[in-house]
């Protein structure tokens, strides 16, 4: 079992107006505070180098763009900090985006030089974005995928080929990819996607044998994609398992019941990611702009945030706190009821990863820290336990990539 | 006034590496109609129109309508090759004359600054490809579809707007309009909907060159019309009063007058 933490990294501010909701593509820069931004990045920075210390496998980071819902505009920045402050855990990027990048041997370097500073510690996980990267860095929606293949092949290249030699692709080309900075871990450090509704993607992924982690999708959801892995697999003619399969999905813990419903509902408040139940989505054609998504991709997306055509969610009536609470959306109690809750997502789903979302919304520092220190201490060692019980490999116990033939 | 749709035939030709949808209609000299960016609903007025004294052929670009597109097929640079193929190998004698709509106009520059004697007349109406003076391309990216129609016409109470556009959409025109959007975004993305390098090559031109520019489109500024009369020698330019950036649509009569008055002199 491999068990990550998560923070969404939302700016904070009290009088965030209603109609703004993730400010995705909406709200202008000027309303970004330079001395707020020092505190709430460090305050992320701090929660990070404290999840290590309690015992998280992996520190996860991720990135948007023109996105106050997201401060981490650039993941490989913090996770190059984390690379130096941090000593153990795993840094989890979910991930670079790649088709928004125009020069993706810089970014091979930059992950090589995460890669040798943390010790060989980087997972340099990779994905396609949501339309409004495409917008915000003007990448072609068109060229999505094919970029995001052709990207990928380009840095799997330039990790495991000695230097120079020449690319000459469709989408990218150079005369000379020599970068001085490889990555310690060989061949090359190990690939994750994490994704939310596209098949293709998924079926991408098993046909790497790459792990892929559902993000805060619902249970059927998630179980119909972990599916297409698995059949995927089987075509692949290996067997996938758990150490192939991630979840991830809030936490809140607390001493008592009350105390954990009184402070998880900040979860749900403050400037939220649009992905989320009940928050506002940017307009479907920012989100997915035409040529980006499949149209099965798209029903699925349809399926998943229920937008209508204003883009407000339909959902968003059902999406109360205490509805994801009762739906398993959200697992919010004590340490007793959500490690209960915890098993049955375990028992259902059988990820070899899961990936808590934790300190989100409006959360404050100390409620984050405490519920850090719950987790640390009572959640994860029990969850250690049922992972074995359950027989729940990570891909540190299995590796992904070495599965038996069927 | 007449709403019964003039004779047209439809068909799908297997053509120049596309499967191309093709409407055809009218008799006489033949005149190519290059569509814009958001494709051609059906056999319109200004069509009909233009169909009592030409032979007038709509295709669906590759990638709009029902026709297919090849991958290799990523600018308008490409289109404009494409269309010289299309043009070869369908038989339209040449040279013939040529109206481009938006998207259309500026493929239709193109192809003219490389062979300009394959067009006898242009006619450019509301082009993009040149990077206005004054003003920016609307960006149809940045809006939804139906945005994009309401900011292509001043009159929204005019006939052809209200046939096709302002009003609910099947399914499977909504599907169209998506497709048609996506045929635009791979042709338009960046640098949007123009070309650095077209300005340059204006003076090249040596087609007999009619501009015809709504005096109130809200989507290629007004004043792209002057540079593209500045670039190419002797080009005329008619402009049309009260009327947005589909004059085609929005001023049928008019607009085909001022095409078949340019065409006949």
């Amino acid at each position: 079992m491999f068990i990550g933490h998560f923070t969404e990294e939302p700016w904070q501010v009290e009088n965030w107006p209603e109609e703004w909701g993730p400010g995705i593509i909406k709200v202008s820069n000027s309303e970004y505070d330079p001395r707020l931004a020092h505190d709430l990045y460090n305050r992320y920075i701090d929660e990070k180098i404290y999840a290590e210390e309690m015992g998280f496998d992996g520190l996860m980071l991720n990135e948007h763009h023109s996105a106050p819902f997201c401060l981490n505009g650039v993941a490989n920045v913090q996770a190059a900090i984390l690379a130096r402050v941090t000593k153990k855990a795993k840094i989890l990027l979910l991930g670079n985006i790649l088709p928004i990048h125009d020069d993706p041997l810089w970014l091979a370097e930059q992950l090589a030089m995460i890669d040798v500073i943390s010790n060989g510690r980087l997972i340099p996980g990779i994905v396609r974005g949501a339309g409004s990267e495409s917008i915000a860095h003007n990448a072609p929606p068109h060229y999505n995928r094919e970029r995001f293949e052709e990207a990928h092949d380009f840095l799997i290249k330039t990790w495991t080929t000695p230097g120079p030699f020449r690319w000459e692709g469709k989408h990218y080309q150079y005369r000379y990819v020599n970068p001085w900075a490889v990555p310690m871990q060989k061949p090359h450090p190990p690939m994750w996607v994490p994704g939310t509704a596209s098949k293709e993607t998924v079926e991408w992924a098993a046909r790497h044998r790459y792990p892929y982690i559902m993000l805060s999708t619902q249970e059927e959801i998630t179980k119909q994609m972990y599916q297409v892995y698995y059949d995927t697999a089987k075509e692949e003619g290996y067997e996938a398992g758990p150490q192939n399969l991630g979840y991830m999905f809030f936490l809140h813990v607390e001493e008592t019941t009350e105390k954990a419903m009184e402070v998880g509902r900040t979860l749900t408040q403050g400037v939220r990611s649009p992905f989320d139940p009940g928050v506002s989505k940017p307009i479907p054609w920012i989100l997915s702009p035409p040529g980006m998504n499949s149209k099965g991709a798209k029903a699925m997306q349809r399926q998943m945030l229920a937008f209508d055509s204003t883009g407000r969610s339909r959902a968003g009536a059902l999406a109360s706190f205490e509805d994801q609470v009762a739906t398993n959306g959200m697992v919010v109690g004590t340490p007793e009821s959500c490690i209960a809750q915890i098993r049955r997502i375990m028992e259902t789903l059988r990820p070899g990863i899961i990936i808590f979302r934790t300190g989100d919304g409006a959360m404050k520092h100390e409620d984050q820290m405490r519920t850090l220190k719950l987790m640390g201490e009572e959640v994860m060692p029990a969850m250690r336990d049922i992972a074995k019980e359950l027989d729940l490999p990570g891909p540190y116990d299995v590796e992904p990539a070495a599965a038996a033939a069927v | 006034m007449t709403t019964t749709p003039a004779a047209f035939t439809e068909e799908t030709l297997q053509i120049a590496d596309v499967s191309l949808q093709m409407r055809r209609g009218g008799a006489g000299e033949p005149l190519l109609i290059l569509h814009g960016e958001l494709g051609v609903p059906g056999w319109l007025k200004a069509y009909e129109l233009l169909a009592e004294k030409y032979t007038v052929y709509v295709p669906s670009l590759p990638g709009f309508g029902e026709s297919s597109v090849p991958d290799w097929l990523m600018s308008v640079r490409d289109l404009s090759a494409w269309t010289n193929w299309f043009i070869r190998e369908y038989g339209i004698s040449s040279p013939l004359n040529v109206i481009g709509f938006s998207l259309g106009g500026w493929l239709a520059t193109e192809i003219a600054t490389v062979n300009s004697a394959l067009f006898k007349k242009m006619v450019l109406v509301g082009a993009g490809g040149i990077k206005p003076a004054q003003g920016e391309i609307w960006d149809y990216f940045m809006n939804s579809s139906r945005e994009a129609f309401e900011q292509s016409f001043l009159g929204r109470d005019s006939e052809e707007y209200l046939k096709y556009y302002g009003r609910d959409w099947s399914p499977e025109e909504g599907d169209q309009i998506e497709t048609n959007r996506e045929g635009a975004i791979r042709l338009l993305w960046r640098p949007y909907m123009h070309s650095v390098t077209l300005p340059g090559l204006l003076p090249a031109i040596a087609t007999p060159t009619l501009l015809v520019w709504g005096r109130e489109d809200a989507v290629v500024p007004i004043s792209s019309c002057e540079l593209y009369q500045n670039g190419i020698a002797g080009a005329q330019a008619k402009i049309i009063e009260d009327c947005g950036h589909m004059p085609e649509m929005e001023k049928p009569e008019e607009f085909a007058k001022a095409v078949l008055d340019f065409l006949g002199s």
